[in-house]
């Protein structure tokens, strides 16, 4: 049960931060980081597939509404919903994968973790900014687009997992 | 049969995963700026509240350089009504004002809660909505008369306005006393800088010209101010100009921002209905 409770505090921070802080960051307007697929990347390892796409779809859809943007959202985070028990597969050995517990680097390891972590953000970003400008005119400037936003969301995920996975946190929950 | 049943449960995920991504491309293909307007304010509704209450804080920390505008703008206008006043006096035009009740352009003041510059799609969201008088294609420019978008959608409370740092901002420039003109472009390169494209060979733009709005639009009045030349470029044919343009207003930094309404534009556009639907027009 404390489960259920700690992922929907996680959803509702993320979301949050999200659409209050990182959407309104009028630094440059290449800086457009995407935190709010930490859920997805921080579910309990022995997910059921149906149940991260459920999640995912959850994420893109309210995502979709906050930032006005009708399916880019859906689009990426069901991918990387689907893609997810894939990726984890790459790392993780089956028994370990039937134990649980959530994706860390304590469970997977360091520089496995960073892995993980790296290729569903990537993913994620570089469809989100090839569709959010569908053209080809622009797109070196997606790219740069890509890779601003990309270099800001990779170390916030992160720290949003150590802080997340710390154990006194998880105790207190 | 069976066996049929036992693949599909095999699968399922999968076909799960095709389908939803199927129907968030159909919507995705099929929106457009003003779908993404009206699902803004559906979230306004929520958020709405929120940034209501972060843009009033904000709105402390930047009152001393508004201030500053705002005298600013005071004493123009000080100054241009002292210039009336007189030619009042001077030629005793008692019935000066009369037959002049109707004004074109009506204004009205309104707060930024939300603005971004980071998307290639960037919109504004007001504080005033239907229940203020905001009505959709309402111009909207900063408090020192520059150019920044119109209105795309309205709620009760709030209006969402297409920047004109947006892809599918639509509207028309030209040079200052220049009758030629162009179409204004934003490339999503760069916040300060916009383009005026298909300008006539013949206009001849140079740097430091005033770029201002033409009458052609229902949303902005003439003489708007756009932005300042800073390079043109002539394409390969050398019959158009691309003119590069400063723009000259801050849109990251917008905190307050004027409404216009057209109060003609109902009637222009009633005008044109009208007209393509006679029959002895075709």
């Amino acid at each position: 049960m404390h489960k259920i409770i700690s992922y929907t505090i996680l959803f509702v921070v993320t979301i949050l931060l999200q659409i209050f802080f990182f959407d309104n960051l009028s630094l440059s307007i290449y800086l457009n980081p995407l935190i709010y697929i930490a859920i997805i990347i921080l579910l309990p390892v022995d997910t059921s597939p149906l149940l991260t796409l459920a999640v995912g779809l959850v994420t893109g859809v309210v995502m979709d509404f906050a930032m006005g943007i009708a399916g880019i959202n859906t689009i990426t985070t069901v991918l990387i919903a689907f893609l997810r028990p894939f990726v984890l597969a790459l790392f993780f050995d089956k028994n370990n994968l039937r134990e649980g517990g959530i994706p860390s680097e304590g469970q997977l390891g360091r520089l496995s973790f960073l892995y993980y972590l790296l290729i569903l953000t990537l993913v994620h970003n570089l469809l989100f900014f090839i569709l959010e400008d569908l053209s080809i005119v622009h797109l070196p400037v997606t790219l740069l687009r890509f890779v601003v936003s990309s270099v800001v969301s990779l170390p916030s995920l992160w720290l949003i997992s150590q802080i997340f996975t710390h154990p006194k946190l998880q105790t207190s929950l | 049969m069976h066996k049929i049943v036992e693949f599909i449960r095999s699968i399922y995920v999968f076909l799960l995963f095709v389908i939803i991504e199927i129907i968030a491309l159909v919507s995705y293909a099929n929106s457009s700026y003003y779908t993404q307007a009206k699902m803004l304010n559906t979230s306004n509704v929520v958020v709405g509240g929120v940034y209501d209450a972060s843009a009033f804080i904000g709105h402390y920390f930047s009152l001393k350089g508004e201030n500053e505008t705002l005298l600013n703008r005071v004493l123009e206008l000080e100054q241009s009504l002292l210039k009336y006043k007189s030619a009042e006096v001077l030629k005793r035009l008692d019935d000066y004002m009369v037959g002049n009740t109707n004004n074109d352009y009506e204004l009205m003041s309104a707060h930024v809660v939300s603005n971004s510059v980071n998307k290639s799609k960037n919109f504004i969201i007001l504080n005033k909505g239907i229940r203020d008088g905001v009505t959709v294609d309402m111009a909207v420019v900063s408090p020192s008369g520059a150019m920044v978008g119109y209105v795309a959608d309205c709620t009760e409370r709030y209006s969402v306005v297409v920047s004109i740092l947006s892809t599918s901002f639509k509207a028309s420039g030209k040079l200052e006393n220049k009758n030629y003109f162009g179409s204004i472009v934003w490339d999503a390169s760069d916040k300060h800088r916009v383009h005026l494209s298909e300008l006539s060979k013949y206009a001849m733009p140079e740097i430091g010209e005033k770029v201002v709005s033409t009458d052609f639009s229902n949303n902005f009045p003439e003489d708007v101010l756009i932005g300042t030349v800073v390079g043109a470029e002539m394409n390969e044919t050398e019959t158009l100009y691309t003119v590069e343009i400063e723009l000259a207003v801050d849109i990251s930094s917008l905190e307050d921002v004027i409404l216009v309404r057209n109060n003609n534009a109902g009637e222009i556009e009633q005008l044109k209905s009208g007209h393509s639907s006679n029959p002895l027009a075709n």
